[in-house]
């Protein structure tokens, strides 16, 4: 599988050692003459929203640092007088691993890579929030419908798809970690309003230190977020109708969907016990609609209070501090039979004569 | 000399809502043992059967606790006074209780205290029944409802203070319950005979040795003279063999 992936992404890092050799620029990237043209709303109304490229969105992308051109390779000086209809590029050009594991899904032949990828928009998992995942499957699989097929096994299953983005459980991934972001809920309603992942504008609204939103929590701004630094952020999120949401989201993204017979079995998730539980990462919004994430010491998702304290995952994320305290409370229970049973036992010819 | 008589101690009502609860309870220890750490016990086949059996046990505890309830204080309308030490109870009654419990039971000295159907809890099981009944049982059914409906009550939870808060909550008291199960079991066993209070709550009928010439004869004397409710509620161990 390894050599297969080295031998198929070939042709990407020839391409991009050739835009490495060549005195690459915008100009050479040709993003710039295009987007003079593309990344104004006013085509919009020339031929549908497609023709509209966002150029901050595009900006952060891998897609732009291989520019228009190479995928649009027959558009011509004479382009859009010429009314010929320019080429696109095929993704499997350059992700045919993914195209070949993609296609021999399940998923296959029910929605092209297009479908869920905006090619002028894409990001890697990591910049990607869980709800975001859902909200592309959502294009063509109605989430209430969703929630109701699945709550035909999965106790909770409206809980369960709150947490977990579709493809934890519909590709495979060697490792699941636990990202946080921030939820804001939606401004008109801040009593009982939604919970939505918080936009970088409105967390740039409280002011950070450097206007960089990841010092709300990481105060120090050593890049780790501390427990501490958890407590204290979470102690001053609920005066401002905010909260920490975690999802448990595969360490890599895989195209292989299918439905996964251990997906059944709860304790795939529920028992693995709290170390392989303790990896998790806060997601901060960037500008550009995608997110940076940042390591968060270990241990937080176990901690009752400070950690998440909205997010808990049954038989995984236990706290050790309080089952000790639970058995305490146990074992002064059988103080009693033990205790008092023994010198029961010790006295019992006192009560012979009764 | 001994004269033996039976008290109506427990209506049926009292004994079957007990014995549900107790399966339920026990059926939510051990279900909740296997949710809470599935790596250690794994005996319902799988997690998602101890969730659902755990469910289960947890609306049939909660229906018989609310029928319990509404039994004590509108059918039979002694909770009240069933449950709620007197003041005489809070300032010695507890005390002399603890005493015969950790040092008169143990030279053989008798029970201060006497069932009668009005009066039939000691000081001790009184205060114990009652932060079992009316706290902990209620807010354990509370943060178990809460928990089976997570994603819809989720505004709750967050005045609760977070789902790891209300978990908190469930797990502890839980432990409660398992504590009082052992203490519970072991007194039960302290009567004339180890299965002696085991009777009453089986068929409602407890045994009342009257040995005449015993020092706390009197005592017992109250069964004897005041009337109880229920006609039938103080038979002769004759009448009984007779029935
Ligand atoms: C002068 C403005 C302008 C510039 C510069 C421009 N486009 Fe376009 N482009 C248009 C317009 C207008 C249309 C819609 C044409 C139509 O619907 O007939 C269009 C359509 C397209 C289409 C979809 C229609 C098709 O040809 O299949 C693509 C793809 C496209 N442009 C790519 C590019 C690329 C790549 C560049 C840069 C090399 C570029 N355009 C530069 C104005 C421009
Ligand atoms: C990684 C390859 C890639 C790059 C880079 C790329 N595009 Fe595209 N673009 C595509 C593909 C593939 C499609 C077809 C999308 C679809 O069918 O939904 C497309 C579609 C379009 C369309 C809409 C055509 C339609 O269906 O009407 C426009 C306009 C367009 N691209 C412009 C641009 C511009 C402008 C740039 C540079 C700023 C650019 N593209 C960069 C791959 C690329
Ligand atoms: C000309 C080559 C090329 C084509 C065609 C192409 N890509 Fe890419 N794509 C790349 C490169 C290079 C990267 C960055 C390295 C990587 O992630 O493999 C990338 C990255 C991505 C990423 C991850 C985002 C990121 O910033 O790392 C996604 C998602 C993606 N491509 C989807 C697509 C889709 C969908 C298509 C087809 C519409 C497509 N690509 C077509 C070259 C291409
Ligand atoms: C059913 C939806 C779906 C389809 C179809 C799909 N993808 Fe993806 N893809 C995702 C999701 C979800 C991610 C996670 C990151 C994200 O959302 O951008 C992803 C991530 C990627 C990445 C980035 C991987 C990384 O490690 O960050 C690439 C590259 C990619 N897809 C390429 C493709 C290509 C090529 C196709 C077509 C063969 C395709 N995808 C089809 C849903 C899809
Ligand atoms: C372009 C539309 C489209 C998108 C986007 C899409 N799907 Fe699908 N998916 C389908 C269709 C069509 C089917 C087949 C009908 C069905 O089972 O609902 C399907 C079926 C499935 C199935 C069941 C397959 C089977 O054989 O029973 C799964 C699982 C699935 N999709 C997961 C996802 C996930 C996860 C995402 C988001 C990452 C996603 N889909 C996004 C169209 C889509
Ligand atoms: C907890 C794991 C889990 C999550 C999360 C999950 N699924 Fe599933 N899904 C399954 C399993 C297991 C099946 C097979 C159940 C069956 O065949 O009845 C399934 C079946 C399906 C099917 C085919 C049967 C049906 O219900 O129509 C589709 C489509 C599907 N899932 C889509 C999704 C989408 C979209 C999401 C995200 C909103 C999602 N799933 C989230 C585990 C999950
Ligand atoms: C297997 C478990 C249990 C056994 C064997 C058991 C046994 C008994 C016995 C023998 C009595 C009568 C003695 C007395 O009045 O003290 C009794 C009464 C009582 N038990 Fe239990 N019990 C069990 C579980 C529970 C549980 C789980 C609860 C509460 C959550 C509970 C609450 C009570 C109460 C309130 C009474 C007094 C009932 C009344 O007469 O109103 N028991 N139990």
């Amino acid at each position: 599988m390894k050599k297969i992936h080295a031998w198929s992404t070939l042709p990407i890092v020839l391409m991009l050692a050739l835009l490495a050799i060549g005195p690459v620029s915008a100009a050479e990237t040709g993003n710039d003459r295009c987007l003079s043209c593309h990344a104004n709303k006013d085509i919009i109304k020339r031929g549908g929203e497609l023709l509209y490229v966002d150029p901050a969105m595009y900006a952060v992308t891998s897609h732009s640092a291989i520019g228009c051109n190479t995928c649009h390779d027959s558009v011509r000086s004479t382009h859009p007088d010429d009314g010929l209809k320019s080429s696109r590029a095929s993704c499997k050009d350059c992700h045919s691993t993914i195209q070949s594991e993609y296609a021999a899904s399940i998923h296959g032949g029910k929605a092209t890579c297009n479908d869920c990828h905006n090619p002028h928009e894409v990001k890697p998992l990591i910049a990607v929030s869980g709800s975001d995942i859902n909200a592309k499957c959502a294009k063509c699989h109605n989430l209430g419908k969703i929630v109701k097929s699945h709550d035909k096994w999965l106790p909770q299953a409206d809980l369960h798809i709150d947490a977990l983005p579709c493809v934890t459980c519909h590709t495979s991934s060697q490792n699941y970690v636990i990202t946080m972001s921030i939820q804001k809920r939606q401004s008109g309603n801040t009593q009982f309003g939604e919970f939505k992942p918080a936009t970088h504008q409105e967390l740039a609204a409280f002011n950070p230190v450097n206007g960089d939103v990841s010092r709300l929590i990481d105060k120090n701004g050593d890049r780790l977020i501390s427990l501490k630094e958890l407590r204290d952020f979470n102690y001053e999120v609920r005066k401002k109708d905010m909260r920490l949401w975690g999802m448990m989201m595969p360490e890599v993204a895989t195209h292989s969907f299918q439905i996964l017979e251990n997906r059944w079995d709860c304790s795939f998730c529920h028992a693995s016990g709290p170390k392989a539980m303790q990896k998790s990462y806060m997601a901060f919004p960037d500008n550009s609609g995608g997110y940076t994430r940042m390591e968060v010491e270990s241990g937080a998702i176990l901690d009752i209070l400070y950690g998440t304290p909205d997010f808990y995952m049954m038989g995984s994320t236990r706290s050790t501090a309080l089952n000790i305290v639970g058995a305490l409370i146990i074992a002064g229970g059988l103080m009693m039979p033990i205790g008092h049973g023994t010198m029961r036992f010790l006295t019992r010819k006192n009560r012979k004569e009764h | 000399m001994k004269h033996t008589e039976y008290v109506y101690l427990t209506p049926m009502p009292v004994r079957i809502w007990h014995w549900l609860n107790a399966f339920g309870i026990v059926t939510l220890t051990i279900t909740g043992i296997n949710i809470r750490f599935p790596d250690v016990l794994n005996i319902f086949g799988t997690y998602k059967s101890a969730i659902v059996l755990h469910n289960t046990a947890g609306i049939v505890v909660s229906i018989s606790y609310t029928l319990w309830l509404l039994y004590y204080m509108f059918v039979a309308g002694t909770l009240a006074k069933l449950y709620i030490p007197t003041m005489n109870d809070i300032k010695t009654g507890i005390i002399r209780q603890a005493f015969f419990y950790f040092f008169q039971y143990f030279k053989g000295g008798p029970n201060p205290h006497h069932g009668t159907p009005d009066n039939k809890f000691n000081p001790m099981q009184k205060a114990a029944y009652l932060v079992i009944m009316l706290v902990l049982l209620p807010l354990v059914i509370i943060s178990g409802i809460i928990l089976m409906y997570v994603a819809p009550l989720r505004e709750i939870i967050m005045v609760i203070g977070g789902i790891k808060t209300l978990v908190s909550i469930h797990f502890l008291i839980a432990c409660c319950f398992t504590a009082f199960l052992f203490v519970h079991i072991y007194l039960a066993t302290l009567g004339h005979t180890p299965l002696a209070y085991f009777k009453p709550m089986w068929d409602g009928w407890e045994k009342v040795e009257h040995a005449h010439g015993d020092p706390h004869g009197d005592a017992h004397g109250s069964s004897h003279d005041k009337a109880p409710d229920n006609d039938h509620a103080v038979k002769s161990a004759a009448s009984i063999g007779a029935a």
